[in-house]
């Protein structure tokens, strides 16, 4: 479905992303796990629009999407979970859930999608007309998902979801992420190292200094000493 | 000395309806895009003066109006698809703006003085004639510029909150990255928030010229009360300006009438140092 092909991408004169070359399948929820500030997030961002690389190849369905604009990325179907929640601070969270149905594709589902949204998010049905700017860490990561389902979009990109969040707090995203995957959603997840991403997973990649140090499925993962060493501290 | 402190008071919210809706364009302009527009004050002049062709050519009031407002959409618009938009690829982008906006501002002031002469031009006024309520004198037509004023700020009001188009120029204004990472065209906003400054500034220019005139250099004054009335209301709040608005025109007025018309530009100084010094961030300043 998404394929990532030798991808460079610059933050001014440093390179972040060094041939990077990822593929995600429909219905895969594939989690990509690394050390703070090597990479992650920039690629997540550069599939998405945010960033545009020096070189490389992202293909969407087969189509080359590598220099559209994050518009069109998100009417063709991917949405981007950023870390930094990146929510509107003065709008209500109905208001900040609404724009997350901006898009052309997703303004007929908008109210199917917003049932689902307070079905999975009930906290957020009682906070329909806070500001944004007053929810809790917790409830502020379930407004951007939210924001993000919002956008009927067929593949999210979600970076860092549990960050900051409470233990319990933390394994409940992931569930809830988990669930999101059954129903259909294809996710390309950024995660601290946990043994509960690693169980939701359906592949795993490692980044290492903006490039791929290894990709396998849970049993690979679990069964190869560096992985389990390096990441999982065990 | 009740009676004229009465009128200057009408004065003062006269002025003051129509200085809330070029300040809300304002405001709107640098929450949404973050540039600061030099050129608003040409723009408020370029409304006044088609608006004085356009009579000239026998338009009567509402068909001028009607005009000015496509043409204004356009000015703005074309002002930041083509010389603003180029700009931001820049790293030095925000000083590059502002310089190139003083630059437009400086050849459209000067434009104006080639092509139309020294000399003000007058509008007709809406309505001529007064009425007596309790003794005081107030035109018809300050009735009409609050009305179609106020009018104006309502429906900007209520198409910001309520509509799509709104809704995605706060979000803009709010946080940039989140409004790209929902699919909204930045782009697309920052032009047509301009136009839409554009289009503001203009009607203020409309309602205002039959009593003030337009001349080439009656800008430079309205981009200086705009800007106060923005920061001292708060940058981004359209509350802001519509407070800060009738509160400085009243300001104005009662300056003007104790101290004398020379004085008014320096109360509008004062207020906007005072500001910066105690209370930065405006009345309502959060949103940009």
């Amino acid at each position: 479905m998404l394929r990532v092909e030798k991808l460079d991408t610059f933050y001014e004169e440093f390179q972040v992303l060094r041939k990077v070359s990822i593929s995600i399948n429909e219905q895969e929820l594939v989690v990509l796990f690394g050390p703070n500030g090597h990479g992650k997030s920039t690629l997540l961002k550069t599939i998405c629009g945010l960033l545009t690389p020096v070189s490389g190849s992202i293909k969407y369905n087969d189509v080359e999407i590598t220099k559209l604009t994050t518009k069109n990325i998100v009417e063709m179907g991917i949405t981007y979970v950023a870390e930094e929640r990146n929510l509107f601070p003065q709008l209500t969270v109905l208001e900040n859930l609404k724009l997350g149905a901006y898009n052309v594709n997703a303004r007929q589902k908008e109210e199917e999608n917003l049932a689902y949204v307070f079905e999975l998010f009930p906290k957020l049905k009682d906070r329909t007309k806070q500001s944004a700017s007053t929810l809790s860490g917790g409830e502020a990561r379930m407004l951007a998902m939210g924001r993000g389902l919002m956008s009927n979009a067929e593949f999210l990109a979600i970076d860092e979801p549990s960050l900051g969040l409470a233990p319990n707090l933390r394994i409940e995203v992931l569930n809830q992420i988990s669930e999101i995957n059954q129903r259909g959603v294809s996710i390309l997840l950024v995660e601290q190292s946990s043994p509960k991403a690693l169980d939701i997973a359906d592949r795993i990649y490692l980044m290492e200094e903006g490039e791929i140090a290894f990709q396998g499925n849970k049993e690979e993962a679990l069964n190869g000493n560096y992985f389990k060493e390096a990441f999982l501290g065990m | 000395m009740l009676r004229d402190l009465i009128e200057v008071l009408i004065s003062g919210i006269t002025n003051g309806s129509v200085y809330a809706i070029m300040a809300a364009g304002m405001t709107l302009v640098y929450g949404v895009t973050r540039v600061f527009n030099f050129a608003y004050g040409s723009f408020f002049t370029l409304g006044g003066y088609f608006a004085w062709l356009f009579f000239g050519l026998k338009f009567n009031y509402l068909l001028v109006f009607v005009s000015i407002i496509p043409i204004m959409f356009l000015v703005g618009l074309s002002a930041e698809t083509f010389i603003i938009r180029p700009l931001r690829a820049r790293k030095d982008w925000e000083i590059l703006s502002v310089m190139v906006t003083l630059g437009l501002a400086l050849f459209l002031d000067n434009l104006y003085l080639v092509i139309f002469g020294p000399f003000v031009k007058s509008i007709p006024s809406l309505f001529e004639g007064y009425v007596k309520i309790q003794g005081f004198v107030i035109s018809i037509h300050d009735i009409a510029i609050v009305t179609i004023a106020i009018s104006i700020m309502v429906i900007l009001m209520l198409f910001l909150s309520r509509s799509r188009q709104g809704l995605a120029m706060r979000a803009v204004a709010q946080d940039m990255t989140g409004a790209e990472i929902v699919g909204i065209p930045k782009d697309r906003v920052f032009a047509y928030t301009f136009a839409l400054s554009a289009i503001l500034v203009g009607a203020g220019s409309m309602l205002l010229a039959p009593k003030y005139f337009v001349s080439p250099a009656g800008g430079f004054d309205i981009l200086v009360k705009s800007w106060v009335i923005t920061v001292f209301g708060g940058v981004g709040s359209i509350r802001g300006s519509l407070f800060a608005a009738f509160i400085l025109g009243i300001v104005e007025a009662i300056v003007g009438f104790t101290f004398g018309l020379t004085w008014t530009l320096i109360a509008w100084f004062v207020v906007l140092l005072f500001t910066l010094i105690v209370r930065p961030q405006g009345l309502f300043g959060t949103e940009a």
